[in-house]
């Protein structure tokens, strides 16, 4: 039973291996990134003291101090956005147009398989890599805030990465629709920055109409907004169209995860069922 | 095989209403003209595309989405893509682990398409004939039963032709393989093939195997040469069964009707006999495979 597991898995750690190699088979970009990343963040860690002290340690500090860091236009997200985006575009999505995917298809492997070893190649090791980054430089830059603010750094952690896996959920699925590696590469970066902007036309629709729910829509793919709202009520009661409860925000990343669920098992489905090569 | 399948692309039907099965061990080619259907026709059986209407079976099973049926299957695509900035050498190796089959394979069939000079280099930087050749190398790794193979000889040098030509008859022989090859170079394909299905605008044509297929749509011709031709011609233009007639000095060439050649043997002795003419020698010519392809895809006949 065990020898048979092994001869199954065997076949996917190969497809998987082939797919790694390609996608990371000149990671001049990648390593530019990673040494960028780690070094903005350690000429940060010099400031970070006086950071904390002229910072009251309140939960609103942690939430900015994650967005700076992690948020949608930091710097470390973009270069991951263009990783991740590149690989999916370029990597699997030429897979695609040019047909390797067929040849992988000539292999003892589901078709679910074979896409789960191009996202693992494609997404997997970027974001861990980022993450893994980003969560050391949270911690080096103020400790204090990460561990007076466990919850509150976490939660505002999530609420942006899953905007960030929303666009890339998006992009996967337009990339097996379309099979063309260009023109989702574009659609990727157009989807990510139109959706940031969908959230300031939000913001102007509900305050001008005083209603939220546009905002509420918007929380949907972007809890951060939602989160943000939550732990900033006190501060501008007057622009407080709408101040989500707890439970609210919690339910808004359960719910924007679930879009990113939701949108994975579309893409499993079309590649596994309906994807004609 | 394959039953009733149907497919459409938009308002283009790429097959339509097809049905073929192949026999263990034959080599069947297939064939018909460009656009005609083959490349979707041998994606459907590969489970690549899923068809509008029919039912596909390969060893017994539906093709779409299964392993396990790949194992036995080897695929030589028209366009072969590679990841490609892999060393050959090393990705015919995995492709072995992969199957579960001995790394050392890797080497053999490498020198077995002629490759062995080449195994250090980056698929990426194959010609494409060199690239073709590793298809087919790609596609035997596993020793599969089955071998299907889209233009197969496209890119390759005469000699190259000939010596995958060969491989495919001893593989037959040998292991009992089953290929269905498509291709447009048709003297190649009669060379090695039991049986052919033609197919042309979605539709199958025909199918069969070869003799069968040139009785059925090939008219015999046959030369008889004779003393006063042109005598001997007239009358013999007058036989029902024969469809076309040339004649020189020396030769009479007849087109009869499939199957007429024995008539035709009989009532000519009797004409010359009539007439008085003397007959020299009767001999049948064989029409080429080209021939039979031409006339199986005229509209007529079902083209």
């Amino acid at each position: 039973m065990v020898e048979e597991d092994k001869k199954k898995g065997k076949p996917f750690l190969e497809v998987l291996s082939a797919t790694l190699q390609e996608d990371y088979r000149f990671p001049v970009l990648e390593v530019f990134a990673f040494l960028y990343v780690l070094g903005t963040f350690a000429f940060a860690s010099f400031g970070s003291v006086s950071f904390v002290s002229q910072t009251s340690l309140r939960a609103y500090s942690a939430f900015s101090l994650v967005n700076s860091i992690a948020g949608v236009t930091s710097f470390s997200t973009l270069i991951l956005l263009v990783l991740i985006l590149k690989n999916v575009a370029y990597g699997f999505g030429s897979d695609l147009e040019r047909g390797t995917i067929q040849t992988y298809f000539s292999y003892p492997l589901k078709r679910r398989s074979i896409l789960t070893a191009k996202l693992l190649s494609a997404i997997g090791l970027s974001l861990l890599l980022f993450v893994t980054v980003q969560i050391t430089a949270l911690y080096i830059i103020a400790p204090q805030i990460v561990s007076s603010y466990l919850s509150t750094v976490v939660l505002s952690y999530l609420a942006n990465l899953s905007y960030f896996l929303i666009v890339i959920c998006i992009t996967i699925l337009m990339t097996l629709l379309l099979k063309k590696g260009a023109v989702t590469l574009i659609f990727g970066i157009i989807l990510y920055f139109g959706l940031y902007i969908s959230v300031s036309f939000a913001s102007l629709i509900s305050y001008a109409a005083h209603s939220a729910l546009a905002l509420q829509i918007v929380s949907c793919f972007s809890p951060n907004y939602a989160l943000g709202l939550y732990l900033s009520s006190n501060s501008n009661p007057i622009f407080n169209v709408w101040v989500p409860s707890y439970a609210e925000v919690l339910s808004f990343i359960v719910v924007s995860y679930s879009i990113v669920a939701a949108l994975l098992v579309l893409s499993y489905y079309y590649f596994s069922r309906r994807l004609n090569l | 095989m394959v039953e009733g399948l149907s497919k459409r692309y938009g308002s283009i039907k790429a097959l339509d209403n097809v049905s073929l099965s192949l026999t263990e061990g034959s080599i069947t080619g297939l064939v018909g003209p460009n656009g005609a259907g083959k490349t979707t026709a041998i994606k459907v059986i590969l489970g690549l595309l899923l068809p509008d209407a029919g039912r596909v079976e390969v060893f017994g099973q539906n093709p779409w989405d299964n392993e396990k049926i790949r194992g036995r299957i080897g695929v030589v695509y028209e366009k072969s893509f590679f990841p490609p900035h892999q060393n050959i050498l090393e990705y015919l190796q995995r492709c072995c682990r992969i199957f579960g089959v001995d790394e050392s394979k890797a080497l053999d069939l490498l020198k077995t398409v002629d490759l062995l000079d080449h195994k250090h280099q980056q698929v990426k930087s194959l010609s494409k004939g060199l690239l073709q050749r590793f298809s087919i190398g790609h596609a035997l790794i596993h020793n599969p039963k089955l071998v299907i193979a889209d233009e197969m000889t496209a890119n390759l040098d005469p000699q190259a032709r000939a010596s995958i030509l060969d491989l495919v008859l001893q593989l037959r022989k040998d292991q009992n393989v089953t290929f269905m090859i498509s291709s447009h170079v048709l003297p190649e394909l009669s060379h090695v093939c039991d049986s052919l299905v033609i197919i042309n605008k979605g539709r199958l044509i025909a199918s069969g195997k070869i003799s069968d297929l040139y009785e059925k749509y090939t008219a015999a011709s046959v030369r008889i040469s004779a003393e006063k031709t042109e005598e001997l011609a007239r009358e013999i233009g007058k036989l029902p069964y024969v469809k076309k007639l040339t004649a020189n000095a020396r030769d009479i060439s007849i087109q009869v009707e499939p199957g007429k050649e024995q008539n035709l043997y009989e009532d000519a002795s009797a004409i010359a006999r009539k007439i008085q003419v003397k007959i020299y020698g009767i001999e049948t010519a064989n029409a080429s495979i080209d021939e039979l392809y031409k006339q199986a895809v005229q509209p007529n006949n079902g083209g």
